[in-house]
């Protein structure tokens, strides 16, 4: 058990993904999982009642960042360059390589390292992003070529709509296609996807990647959780969430982005449960594939987007009413969106968590190999135990709990920042409030429920 | 191994010098196949990579490759090493199709083999036979010998779950009770077993009280207990999912250890410690095993080298982690497998693609397979019309949380009558 432990935590600072294994969900279906998430619901609830009576400065104090850096690292465009030449490589591979996608370099870079944990880390730590980025640094070096900026201004009027519709391309990819991890599919998935958004970026220039491609919205959205950020010039270090205080209020189509990551994320739970096969007509033992549920999965994908929008836009809608905020609906879905990254980012390293356990083994077995250093057992092992799969669940249901309290004190910060008295605040936030203990019951039980895909 | 290696060396290169003095007088597109005969045999491997079957896929995967880095030390199939190209289907039954038309025209795969699901198998076969493809599938499922699938589609290294079923009878109405009692899930794996196992029962003098059909998403079953007549002996149950851990768990408090005797199919717990905690309340229960997952007293020294190969301890889990417990019931299958496509294509004197039905062929004239380091699970007879194979099935106790083997059936015990004949089938 020690040594399990030992090795799931070695493997957290590396990466992880496939499917869960049946024997892990037969242990978490003998945990008490009802009690614990009546408990992460509570303590959600109590998070809102102390809100509403403590002193209407203390949230936003909580998010106030300590300088710790006057300077601020700047990537070279070199870096973005180097990015682009080992994703090129990572197709090549993918195209050339094993069959196999857990042998396949390109398939666990995509899911493994770049869907699991550097999205993660991301949010965790800050915009690593900008260092890797894989387009940034063929603009800058086709603008020193050229001498000249982009020949083309990006349309203002678009907003970020097209990076809406990019992150959703990319979900559906990741959440309908048959085969997403499927080497050679994946590689005409990547280039296709890296080709359109290079040609939109030589076009536009910068304006481009920050608006119309998905991929660095997502990231950008999650560095606003992440513990390192700029502030006044220099390096900042905060509470997660400190950067959404201190970021300007995102665009309308920015906002909705940020409330898509959330409901992607739950659908991506979602589609798996014995729940949804049920409601498919589906028989969770015996599941048929990806191959015959893509319609059923674009549709869903769509539709607990859609419902996760209105449901909020109605809370907001309906606190602002109870506060006699005069407020438009727009202007309330841009200031409060924002305080939903944390409960996204939380259900992302949550749900990912035991394929990160697992497939990051297949990824560590992948380095070893190619490094000379030898064979490296992947063991699912730890799955197999109900000690490491208690902790594991455990861990899965603290994130979610701690993703929703801060999103509270920051929807709270947030409202009385925007001139309303605290108990105003609590008034206006009470729809948000029930709202956000609800998504706490619903994600822990999506982690508890059985699953069959 | 040592002695049986040397022949098949030997012959294979005698094989290849014979194939070379014929070459000369042969037309050029033929000596260009020829020419390609020193490169190796491809399987294509259709593993349950990802989907519901990752973790029979892992353990399918550890056995091919112990399988095939034996038969490649030994010098391969006719002096050719054999290449596994590993696809992922997804445990997709139209990725599977997919899968095994990549083998035939991307992939250039001599063979297809390796797939466990049956409803993969059922996706795949068609297309397997329409490719002409050799299929050799691992996947326990009556489809093959049913009739339902073709000629190209073959099951010789995994008995199928109608004959377990049928094997297990006798000793159920002998050792454990007459009134038997059976809970299942509601659908085709567990009408599988309800159709095999009354009849077999009522042929041994024994009686079927009830079927009790649990819906398949179901997680809780105390309310299906008291539908389990006060009179039963015996309780056959075959409960898979991740909910088995929670049936046995309120199985055990039902009853509190004095209800009727329990004999269940190790499916429900491969991959499972059966001394995991809440698994106590299966002390003293039986199980039929396909191979015997804890080391027996007397386990066979090619039982005992399989176990050294595929990296097995004397548990059944991983010698690099203990608590990696194996698909031990069924993968043997793909190891025995591969030897029989080794054999099939010796005999056949398998050169490339264009022997495939000479293959099928050899492989239909395999009868008895004694057991051996190739047949570790123990011996079994082959049937070619119904392309099925037969063994001995085992029948365990959990005595002290070690699966001990308490019963062997003998080969006759499983067999029952053909319902296809596919050698009437063209090629």
């Amino acid at each position: 058990m020690f040594r399990t432990v030992s090795v799931a935590l070695i493997l957290m600072f590396f990466a992880g993904a496939a499917s869960a294994h049946a024997s892990e969900q037969g242990f978490v279906l003998l945990l008490p999982t009802d009690v614990y998430i009546a408990a992460g619901g509570a303590t959600v609830a109590l998070t809102v009642v102390l809100l509403a009576v403590l002193p209407r400065r203390v949230a936003g104090a909580l998010f106030r960042p300590l300088p710790c850096a006057t300077w601020l690292p700047r990537p070279h465009p070199v870096l973005g360059l180097l990015a682009a030449g080992v994703l090129m490589w990572l197709v090549w591979r993918g195209v050339s390589g094993p069959r196999d996608p857990m042998l396949n370099p390109l398939s666990l870079s995509i899911w493994v390292v770049f869907w699991i944990a550097l999205v993660s880390l991301q949010g965790l730590i800050g915009d690593l992003w900008r260092w890797i980025n894989p387009w940034s640094g063929m603009a800058a070096l086709v603008a020193r070529i050229t001498g000249r900026g982009a020949p083309m201004r990006y349309p203002r009027i678009l907003g970020h709509w097209p990076g809406v519709a990019s992150f959703l391309a990319f979900a559906s990819f990741l959440l309908a296609d048959p085969a997403p991890a499927d080497p050679a599919r994946l590689a005409q998935a990547v280039i296709v996807y890296w080709a359109f958004h290079m040609v939109g970026v030589l076009l536009f220039g910068g304006p481009w990647l920050l608006r119309a491609e998905g991929i660095t919205l997502l990231m950008r959205s999650y560095a606003r959780m992440g513990l390192l950020g700029r502030a006044r010039g220099g390096l900042a270090l905060g509470l997660p969430g400190w950067q959404v205080l201190a970021r300007p209020m995102p665009s309308l189509g920015l906002a909705v982005l940020m409330l898509i990551l959330l409901g992607s994320g739950s659908f991506d739970g979602l589609n798996e449960t014995f729940l949804w096969m049920g409601w498919l007509g589906l028989n969770p033992l015996e599941f048929p594939g990806r191959s015959a549920v893509i319609g059923p999965n674009l549709l869903g994908l769509l539709l607990t987007n859609l419902g996760l929008i209105a449901v909020f836009t109605a809370c907001l809608w309906w606190g602002a009413r109870l506060a006699g905020d005069g407020s438009g609906i727009s202007l309330l879905i841009r200031r409060y969106a924002p305080t939903l990254l944390p409960i996204a980012l939380a259900y992302h390293i949550a749900h990912y968590l035991t394929s990160f356990l697992l497939d990051g083994q297949y990824v560590l077995a992948w380095l070893s190999e190619t490094l000379g250093a030898g064979h490296v057992h992947v063991t699912a092992g730890f799955l197999n135990s109900p000690g490491p799969v208690r902790l594991i669940w455990m861990t899965q249901a603290g994130v979610v709990v701690a993703g929703h309290v801060i999103a509270l004190l920051l929807a709270h910060a947030i409202a009385v920042r925007a001139g309303q008295s605290a108990r105003r605040a609590a008034l206006a936030q009470a729809p948000l409030a029930l709202f956000m203990v609800a998504y706490t019951v619903f994600g822990l039980w999506l982690l508890a429920t059985p699953r069959g895909a | 191994m040592t002695t049986p290696t040397k022949t098949a060396t030997r012959r294979g290169a005698l094989k290849t010098l014979a194939g070379g003095a014929a070459a000369a007088s042969l037309p050029l597109w033929a000596r260009y196949t020829h020419a390609q005969s020193a490169e190796p045999i491809r399987i294509g491997f259709q593993q349950h990579r990802t989907g519901i079957g990752a973790a029979y896929g892992r353990w399918y995967g550890r056995a091919t490759e112990a399988a095939v880095g034996l038969i490649n030390a030994n010098g391969g199939i006719t002096g050719r090493p054999i290449e596994i190209i590993a696809e992922d289907d997804g445990t997709d039954p139209k990725r599977g199709a997919e899968v095994v038309e990549k083998f035939a025209n991307q992939h250039g795969c001599d063979v297809g083999f390796g797939t466990l699901f049956s409803h993969v198998v059922m996706g795949s076969a068609p297309r397997a036979g329409e490719l002409k493809l050799p299929y050799f599938v691992v996947s326990e499922g009556t489809h093959v010998s049913s009739g339902m699938l073709n000629r190209y589609t073959l099951q010789p290294g995994i008995t199928d779950v109608r004959s377990q079923v049928i094997a297990m009878a006798p000793f159920i109405t002998d050792t454990l009770g007459k009134k038997v009692t059976m809970i299942f899930p509601d659908y085709g794996f567990g009408y599988d077993h309800r159709d095999a196992l009354g009849p077999a029962i009522e042929a041994q003098g024994g009686e079927v009280l009830a079927k009790i059909a649990i819906p398949p998403s179901e997680t809780s079953f105390t309310k299906y207990f008291p539908k389990i007549p006060r009179d039963t002996e015996v309780l056959y149950h075959v409960m898979v999912g991740p909910a088995v851990l929670t049936f046995v768990k309120e199985l055990g408090e039902f009853f509190g250890g004095r209800g009727p005797e329990l004999f269940g199919f190790i499916d429900s717990l491969e991959a499972v410690a059966i001394d995991s905690p809440g698994l106590d309340f299966l002390e003293g229960s039986h199980f039929w095993e396909g191979m015997c997952r804890h080391q027996q007293a007397d386990e066979s020294a090619h039982e005992t080298f399989y176990r050294e190969a595929v990296g097995v301890n004397a548990r059944g889990a991983s010698v690099n982690d203990p608590a990696d417990v194996s698909t031990y019931g069924h993968m043997f299958g793909c190891w025995e497998t591969l030897h029989v496509i080794k054999a099939g294509m010796e005999t056949a004197g398998y050169r490339g693609p264009q022997d495939r039905a000479a293959l099928i062929e050899a492989v239909e004239a395999i009868t008895d397979m004694p057991h051996s380091r190739e047949h570790p699970q123990g011996a079994k007879r082959f049937n070619g019309k119904t392309h099925q194979v037969f063994g001995h099935q085992y029948i365990s106790q959990v005595q002290n949380g070690t699966l001990t083997r308490v019963h062997t059936t003998a080969i006759e015990d499983s067999v029952y009558p053909d319902m296809v004949d596919y050698t009437t089938q063209a090629f």
